[in-house]
C-alpha cells in the first residue's frame, strides 16, 4: 500500500483547529471549576439529622487526628485525651457507638440539595464537555483522513480508528478525526495544563480532608460504605484503633535523632 | 525515664517535603514524556523503536536525577523504585498522544 498524500489544507484547517480547540476547552474547564470552587459558600445546617451528622464526622476526625498524631503530645496530654474520647462510661466514643444503626432509606436523605448540586455542577463540566466535542468533531469532521499513527495496529482497531472512512483496503494506520480526538483526551492535555498554570495551592491538602472530600463525593456508591448503615462499627473500631496506641513523645527520642543526623552529616 | 535507641531508620518521613518532591518528580516526568514524543515524532521513528526511545529518555531522566541526589535515594523519595521507576506506565499515553501530534505534523501533513 503505497503512501497516501494528504492535502496541507487538512493540517491548516482540520488538524490543528481541533488540538486548540480541546486545549482551549480543557483550560477553560480549569477556570470555570475555580470559579465553581469561589462560589461554593458554606452549606447552611438545616435539621437535626445534620447535626447529628456533623457532629459524628467531627467526633471521626478528632479521634483519626489523635491517632496520627499522638506522637506530639507529652504523655499525660495523650492520656487525657483519650480517656475523653475512649473511656469506658463517659467516654464519648462509647456513647456514640450506642447509637442504633441507621435505617438505609433514611440515610438517602443525606443527600441534602446542596450536595446534590455540587455533584450536578461536577458533572456537567466534565462529560458535557466531553460530549460536546465528540459531536463537534464528528460533525464537522468526518469522512476523511487525517494522518498516520507511527505504530502498527491490528484489523480491529480499524472500526475504531477509521470511522466514516468506508476505504476497505486503506492501511489501519491512516486515522479518521475522530481518534485524534480520542488520543487527544486521553492523552493528558490535563498535565499539560497543570504543567503549564502549576497548581501550587493543591500540593498541601490535608490528608483527613481528602479522605472526607472523597467520602462525600462517593455518597451514590451506596452499599461500599458501612458507616452509613452502622456508624456504631466505625466508632468501636476507632475507639480500639485508640486503646491499642503505643504512645511515644517524640521530644524524648529527638536528642538521639540530632546526634544521629550530626554525625551523618559530618561524615560525610 | 528509659529513652529507646533509635536507629537511623526509625525516622519518619516528613510528609509535606516528600509530596513536594513527588510532585517535582511528576512535572520533571511529563517533561521528559513530552521531549521524548517530539524527538519520536520530528525524527519520524516507526513502531517499536518509538517506544524504545520513551524508555531510553525515561532512563536517562532516572539517571540524571540520581546524579543530583548524589546517589542518596532514601534522603528524598521513599524508595529507589519509587523514584526511578515507577511512573513509567502513566506518561505512556502522554507520549504516544505527543508522538501522533508531532509524527503527522511534520512527516505526513
Amino acid at each position: 500500500m503505497s503512501d497516501i498524500l494528504i492535502d496541507d489544507r487538512i493540517r491548516d484547517w482540520v488538524f490543528l483547529p481541533i488540538i486548540i480547540v480541546m486545549f482551549m476547552i480543557q483550560m477553560f474547564r480549569g477556570l470555570l471549576t475555580k470559579y465553581m470552587d469561589n462560589k461554593k459558600t458554606t452549606q447552611k445546617v438545616t435539621s437535626k439529622a445534620q447535626v447529628a451528622e456533623m457532629i459524628d464526622k467531627n467526633i471521626t476526625q478528632q479521634s483519626q487526628r489523635l491517632a496520627r498524631l499522638h506522637g506530639l503530645l507529652p504523655d499525660h496530654s495523650f492520656k487525657m485525651k483519650r480517656a475523653h474520647l475512649c473511656d469506658n462510661k463517659s467516654g464519648i466514643l462509647t456513647k456514640a457507638s450506642e447509637k442504633p444503626a441507621k435505617d438505609p432509606m433514611q440515610s438517602m436523605s443525606m443527600m441534602n440539595p446542596a450536595a446534590m448540586a455540587d455533584m450536578l455542577k461536577q458533572n456537567l463540566s466534565g462529560i458535557v464537555f466531553m460530549a460536546l466535542q465528540y459531536q463537534w468533531v464528528s460533525y464537522f469532521f468526518s469522512g476523511f483522513v487525517i494522518g498516520k499513527v507511527p505504530f502498527p495496529l491490528t484489523q480491529k482497531f480499524r472500526s475504531m480508528l477509521q470511522r466514516g472512512v468506508d476505504v476497505q483496503n486503506l492501511d489501519v494506520r491512516y486515522i479518521s478525526s475522530i481518534s485524534i480526538y480520542f488520543v487527544l483526551l486521553f492523552g493528558g492535555l490535563q498535565k499539560i495544563q497543570q504543567l503549564m498554570f502549576g497548581d501550587d495551592t493543591d500540593e498541601f491538602v490535608d490528608d483527613t480532608q481528602m479522605q472526607m472530600q472523597m467520602q462525600m463525593m462517593g455518597m451514590p456508591t451506596m452499599p461500599s460504605f458501612g458507616q452509613q448503615n452502622d456508624p456504631g462499627k466505625l466508632f468501636i473500631a476507632e475507639r480500639t484503633r485508640l486503646e491499642g496506641v503505643k504512645h511515644t513523645f517524640e521530644l524524648n527520642k529527638s536528642q538521639d535523632k540530632a546526634i544521629k543526623s550530626l554525625k551523618r552529616f559530618l561524615n560525610q | 525515664m528509659e529513652e529507646p535507641k533509635v536507629e537511623l531508620d526509625d525516622l519518619e518521613v516528613n510528609q509535606e517535603r516528600l509530596k513536594l518532591n513527588t510532585n517535582q518528580l511528576k512535572n520533571l516526568r511529563v517533561y521528559g514524556s513530552l521531549n521524548a514524543g517530539m524527538i519520536a515524532g520530528i525524527l519520524g521513528m516507526d513502531g517499536w523503536i518509538g517506544i524504545g526511545i520513551y524508555v531510553a529518555i525515561f532512563l536517562i531522566v532516572s539517571a540524571c536525577l540520581a546524579i543530583k541526589m548524589n546517589f542518596r535515594v532514601k534522603e528524598y523519595f521513599k524508595s529507589s523504585y519509587d523514584a526511578y521507576y515507577s511512573g513509567i506506565g502513566t506518561d505512556l499515553l502522554l507520549f504516544l498522544m505527543i508522538w501522533v501530534i508531532f509524527h503527522n505534523l511534520v512527516n505526513i501533513l
